[in-house]
């Protein structure tokens, strides 16, 4: 179905929340400010790893004062991501800790009348601290006799003890992998790392906590949950849920840091408790890098075929430095291996995830959760090998993609769905002659100091984690929408769910428009809270439109049936023969009976009739957990330009194309691709986290331009990034719709490193491909070795020239 | 530490500020103005999210010493829009999409509208040069590069390769 | 203290003076002596005072103080020490003649922090990978040093020290740099390598080559990010002179530059890495001055 038929949906309208952004009156959770507020600052831990022997606040106390210690904090651990149900739910934390585990673990929380008080009182805390092992890597960690970074941790109810500092192992198996690889002709194994890059979001996590006159509290969190904010609050706190409201505010960009309670939260509410004063904490671009970074990885992946290439088996071991703290560890294994498991037809297949306990800055899900690293060894091994037996990448891969009608593994074991909508042959071709695939040079055939090299990837994210099975999910996914009609025939959505800024809420409100057939401008975004709004579980797994959209559109059906009714008395008709069409010019909606000319009314003097008569407000409130998990599929060809001499290498030309269904907002949806591509640049080529190895100190120190994030000039130019759209409609998704944010992003770092790969003719397998790697790789090919260490081939392919 | 007492035009108004000496004219705009449209972004001049107009020019408020800008003219992104009319620079962002989370679009704009105000026609080198301080993590930097340029000469479309 | 590279505040307090007259400004730091700090664009003393790598008691603001702002064409260029970055980038005179540290100025972090730093505070700041130093080295440029009574001119050759030293002594301030007036047949070039653009350089290079014909008759090399202070290459350039400027001629120099050179390994690069693109930088540094030597122009 294309998008010329609709009337709202595809049109290029200005978001909603535009006006606000563009002359800065939009308000993020540090731009919170109430009556009498107080400002908070955190005492963070210099040390990785240290028991804490004593604290002495009474210096800070002195000053005015209120200080936040372990003894003011309840004791019971809780997991601060409430996404995943109890038995999948491993609790490791506390407001303020009792003992550091990483460098920036935070450990009193100090309250004051103003900032600079704050900071003051906050030198004065003195902490005895007994320094113990810092465990900085996997191998240091799982080492018998190294010192546990947790010893046990809270699961379903029960302690469960930590072993070695392994946090938690997963484990898939589908057919018999021993008898796969026997049947093999061909085997491949390679191993490959990513990076612990920082989100780099641009808004620091912040919040405000008012306490109110009722025991309760008001809180204003950079979150992209509200409602899950208010249960673990709740939980903490042990306050009932009718007094503690959590409010939407906009969120400064996220990219998966703030699915989980951010620190910060709980110490502020903690101190606006104490203090009885409304507190204010706004982190620091320092504390913010001391408190999330993406998961990274290490993979060994192995791969056996028949001689022409089909794949019948696969192994992956996949090892995860989690930090200090097991946010989501369970849910990113299992979302790892699904990944994996959705990309290529694997007969038979065995995965085993890992992720373990290390004294550094706790990783967590960023823009894509498991699937960029997923991507990234599996797009360059498929490369790889295409390359190694004479295929054509596009070919090879669109022989033995999961694709319509195929199982899709939405986030793991526990969330599957059949493939009922799949552009990717269009998408490659389209991509393909974009860029123009066919005439890139011979990989490795070039010689001068500037060489450039094109390179492809493919893959997907899921839209959100919805399944068929009536219990025992992993997850939690349901969203709430409420539709009312006002007085004058606009209409306000109220919806808790966020939006990271890809806009969402505006694309939400277009659903709604659509199906009611008025002018997209007459539905407004409400601000709301938890206590207004229904739940919603957090923008996460690329389900904003998908999941949200399709409550919303619940709602807004429920809405449009009752006007139909209610006009259809009023113009004396039946309501079957009435249809309602947005007239641009009147501003309005307009109902009327196409067979009837003169029986017409707008929305607005329905709305009318209905108030002045005392008829009741139409609305409509509808909570909704999907059953499906459909893919959003995506293709990125990317040109790169590497210098042989310096190393760097330059991003220049790219063609992202995305299968997300019904294009609500294209422009948005094409800035969400051109943004997937200029964070995968980054992950790809420049961002990394390096830790001391000794003191597990974080070496940027905070400077934002250590952590390489690319900028305007790093990009290429605007008229050498095309992005385009597969022609589908997902029959499971409102108005044809799904999503489109991670995918965005989940094959760049695989597509560059092949791209590098036919400028050079070298492979990467490990991320970011800095200057410093591609000339010792340069260095390695002149002196005719491989770049190939600790790879192997375990049965070879027939050389085939390429 | 002695106070100060600072006079500067903020969006055109004349305001008088007691401030001690170590206090920065990011927290004076946000803190006692409660213009909280300029935004702490990193601190050190690395993001430019709290990038103002001192005298017409760009100036990273979380550098700037409050008591530094007495008798200047202070111009923040609430004071660009006049008698509520957005200023071309708005409109063009909205037009060409070039605003996601928002979070750094004020430093964006205040940026951009200086470039403009020196060049109403920038190439787009001129404007990835003029804005390379300024950091977005959502966009990838396309839609705000035309934004920048449509309101000169539209930025360049991409073409397939030849043959 | 631990954990305060960016915070919204400056923590240490101090008062804040500005005096308006060079004059005032002598008297000020007579008064407050060591403890007082100059503070010319700020983006890098309040960078260091809220790390509290600095603490002064007292600031002495120099934004006021005008004989210290602005560029004069004499039988030397005059670049106040007040002047941003971007005016100098932009001044005419340094555009027809001192090519190297106009692109030095132009490769400077980013526009606000050029609008805001100013020329004196990145030389005085001694920062070994500050990006005018090297430009200024190969421009033959000297430091005007003045105290309440006698002025001095110092060879910017001499003026650094050490990572953050300088022979600044106490009561004195630079008010100007000076730059000798090129030579005719001067050609030079700037490069930087950074890993993002608004980076802070892994290494950067400035060159100046005088030629008569095909022959190099002077030349000055100097790099920055590469040793404690920015560095003068003294064995490169007496390979060079009285040669022949030749594609053969530049490798060997850079050769010899990336064997001179004392880069550590820090966040930013690797000491490998650093010696491996000095020699790259320096020679396309030399390779594109010598070209713009021959377009003679009194580049």
């Amino acid at each position: 179905m294309q998008s010329t038929e609709f009337k709202t949906i595809g049109d290029a309208s200005w978001r909603k929340d535009g006006i606000a952004k563009v002359t800065g009156s939009e308000k993020y959770a540090p731009d919170i400010s109430v009556d009498r507020m107080w400002y908070g600052r955190v005492l963070r831990s210099p040390h990785a790893h240290a028991r804490i022997v004593s604290v002495d606040t009474s210096a800070a106390e002195a000053l005015g004062a209120v200080c936040l210690t372990y003894a003011d904090v309840p004791h019971t651990r809780y997991n601060e991501r409430i996404v995943s149900t109890p038995p999948c739910l491993y609790r490791d934390r506390t407001v303020v800790a009792d003992k550091a585990r990483h460098v920036g673990e935070a450990l009193v929380g100090v309250a004051a009348p103003t900032e600079a008080l704050a900071e003051k009182a906050l030198r004065l805390i003195k902490i005895e601290y007994e320094v113990l092992e810092v465990i900085t890597t996997m191998d240091q960690a799982r080492k018998d006799g190294a010192d546990p970074i947790h010893d046990t941790v809270l699961l379903d109810g029960v302690d469960k003890p930590i072993v070695n500092n392994v946090a938690v192992r997963r484990t898939i198996d589908v057919g018999d992998t021993v008898k796969g690889f026997a049947e093999s002709d061909v085997i491949i194994e390679r191993k490959y790392k990513t990076s612990r890059i920082y989100h780099a979001q641009m808004e620091p996590k912040s919040v405000v906590c008012r306490p109110e006159i009722d025991g309760g509290i008001t809180v204003w969190a950079s979150t992209q949950s509200i409602h899950n904010t208010r249960i673990l609050l709740g939980q903490i706190y042990d306050l009932p849920l009718s007094k503690v409201n959590v409010k939407k505010v906009m969120l400064g960009g996220s990219f998966g840091s703030s699915i989980q309670m951010n620190s910060v939260t709980p110490i502020c509410v903690g101190l606006a408790l104490k203090s009885g004063h409304p507190v204010k904490i706004a982190s620091t671009r320092e504390e913010d890098m001391h408190d999330h970074v993406r998961y990274p990885s290490e993979i060994t992946l192995k791969l056996g075929m028949k001689k022409d290439g089909t794949l019948i088996a696969g192994e992956m071991h996949a090892e995860i430095d989690i930090g200090a703290h097991n946010i989501q560890a369970y849910p990113f294994l299992g979302g790892f291996g699904g990944f994996w498991a959705s990309l290529y037809k694997l007969p038979n297949m065995k995965y085993v995830g890992t992720a373990v306990y290390t004294n550094k800055t706790p990783s967590c899900a960023m823009q894509g959760f498991g699937a960029p690293q997923v991507h990234f060894a599996v797009e360059s091994l498929m490369d790889e090998i295409a390359h190694e037996m004479g295929f054509d990448p596009i070919e090879f891969k669109l022989r033995q993609y999961v694709g319509l009608g195929g199982t899709f593994w939405g986030q793991g074991p526990a969330s599957k769905c059949i493939i009922r909508s799949d552009g990717v042959p269009e998408l490659l071709k389209t991509g393909s002659e974009l860029i123009g695939w066919d005439k890139r040079q011979k990989s490795g055939s070039q010689t001068g100091r500037m060489r450039r090299g094109i390179g492809m990837a493919r893959g997907f994210h899921t839209s959100g984690v919805g399944h068929a099975k009536a219990s025992g999910a992993e997850m939690i996914d349901y969203s709430g929408a409420i539709v009312k009609l006002n007085e004058d025939g606009t209409v306000d959505l109220i919806q808790s769910l966020m939006d990271h800024g890809g806009g969402t809420n505006h694309a939400i409100s277009k659903l709604v428009a659509e199906e009611l057939g008025i002018p997209n401008h007459m539905v407004g975004i409400s601000p709301c809270d938890t206590r207004t709004s229904l739940y919603d579980v957090t923008t996460h797994a690329t389900r904003g439109i998908y999941a949200g959209g399709s409550a919303a559109l619940r709602a807004a059906k429920v809405v449009k049936t009752q006007i139909l009714e209610w006009a259809a008395r009023v113009l004396d008709v039946l309501p079957e023969s009435l249809v309602i069409e947005p007239d641009y010019e009147l501003g309005q909606g307009v109902i009327y009976c196409p067979n009837l000319a003169e029986r017409r009314m707008t929305v607005g003097e329905l709305a009318r009739y209905l108030h002045l008569n005392s008829l009741g407000t139409l609305s409509s409130s509808q909570s909704l957990r999907m059953v499906n998990c459909p893919p959003a599929y995506v293709s990125y060809y990317v040109e790169v330009e590497v210098d042989t001499e310096t190393g760097q290498i330059h991003s220049r030309r790219a063609a992202l194309g995305s299968d997300c269904g019904t294009v609500v907002n294209p422009a948005l949806a094409s800035g969400q691709l051109i943004g997937g591509l200029s964070k995968g640049q980054g992950y790809a080529l420049t961002e990394d986290n390096q830790w001391d190895p000794k003191t597990g100190e974080l070496a940027s120190k905070g400077f934002w331009v250590d952590g390489k994030t690319p900028s305007i000039s790093e990009s290429p130019l605007v008229g050498d990034i095309a992005t385009h759209f597969a022609h589908t409609y997902e029959p499971t998704g409102p108005f044809g719709a799904k999503g489109l944010g991670e995918a965005a992003k989940n094959p760049a770092a695989a597509a560059f490193a092949n791209a590098v790969y036919n400028a050079l003719g070298i492979r990467f397998y490990e991320i970011p491909i800095t200057p410093e790697k591609v000339l010792a790789a340069l260095a390695e090919q002149a002196a005719g070795k491989a770049n190939k260490t600790g790879q192997a081939t375990l049965k070879a392919p027939t050389p085939v020239a390429e | 530490m002695k106070k100060h007492t600072v006079h500067f035009t903020l969006n055109g108004s004349p305001r008088e500020y007691t401030v001690n000496a170590n206090e920065l004219l990011l927290n004076v705009i946000r803190e006692q103005e409660k213009l909280t449209g300029t935004k702490y972004g990193c601190g050190i001049g690395e993001c430019g999210a709290c990038t103002v107009h001192v005298d017409g020019k760009p100036t990273l408020s979380c550098l700037a010493l409050a008591v530094s800008v007495d008798g200047a003219e202070v111009v923040t992104i609430e004071g660009l829009a006049k008698r509520g009319e957005l200023d071309p620079l708005q409109k063009s962002f909205l037009d060409h999409n070039a605003v996601q989370c928002g979070y750094c679009t004020p430093g964006m704009i205040m940026i951009g509208r200086n470039l403009l105000d020196e060049n109403p026609e920038p190439t787009e080198e001129e404007v990835r040069t003029h804005m390379r301080g300024q950091l977005c993590r959502c966009t990838g930097y396309a839609s705000i590069t035309k934004a920048v340029m449509g309101a000169g000469k539209p930025a360049p479309e991409f073409k397939i390769p030849a043959e | 203290m631990f954990m305060n590279t960016n915070t919204r505040l400056v923590s240490p307090e101090f008062d804040y003076l500005q005096p308006k007259t060079l004059a005032e400004a002598f008297t000020m730091l007579a008064d407050h002596g060591g403890s007082a700090k100059l503070l010319a664009g700020g983006t890098d003393l309040l960078v260091q005072m809220k790390m509290e790598r600095q603490q002064p008691s007292h600031v002495i603001s120099l934004s006021r103080v005008k004989e210290l702002a602005g560029i004069t064409e004499g039988d030397v260029l005059t670049i106040g020490a007040t002047t941003s970055i971007r005016d100098v980038s932009r001044s005419g005179p340094v555009i027809a003649g001192y090519t190297a540290l106009q692109e030095a100025c132009n490769a400077y972090s980013t526009v606000s922090v050029m609008l805001m730093g100013t020329i004196g505070g990145n030389i005085c700041n001694a920062s070994p990978a500050a990006d005018t130093a090297p430009a200024l080295l190969v421009h033959d440029a000297s430091a005007v040093l003045r105290s309440g009574k006698a002025t001095r001119t110092v060879p910017l050759r001499d003026f650094f020290t050490g990572p953050g030293k300088t022979v600044i002594q106490p009561g004195e301030i630079l008010t100007a740099v000076e730059l000798p007036k090129p030579a005719k047949g001067t050609g030079s070039a700037f490069l930087k390598i950074s890993r993002v653009v608004a980076d802070i350089s892994q290494v950067c290079v400035a060159v100046v080559l005088v030629r008569d014909g095909d022959t190099i008759t002077d030349c000055r090399i100097a790099l920055g990010s590469v040793g404690p202070t920015p560095m003068r290459m003294k064995q490169a350039v007496g390979a060079l002179i009285g040669k022949r400027g030749t594609p053969e001629a530049f490798a060997a120099a850079a050769d010899i530059v990336a064997k001179d050179i004392t880069p550590i390994t820090d966040v930013r690069a690797t000491e490998k890495y650093r010696r491996h693109v000095s020699r790259i930088i320096a020679r396309d540094a030399l390779l594109t001055a010598w070209q713009r030597a021959a377009e003679g122009a009194a580049k």
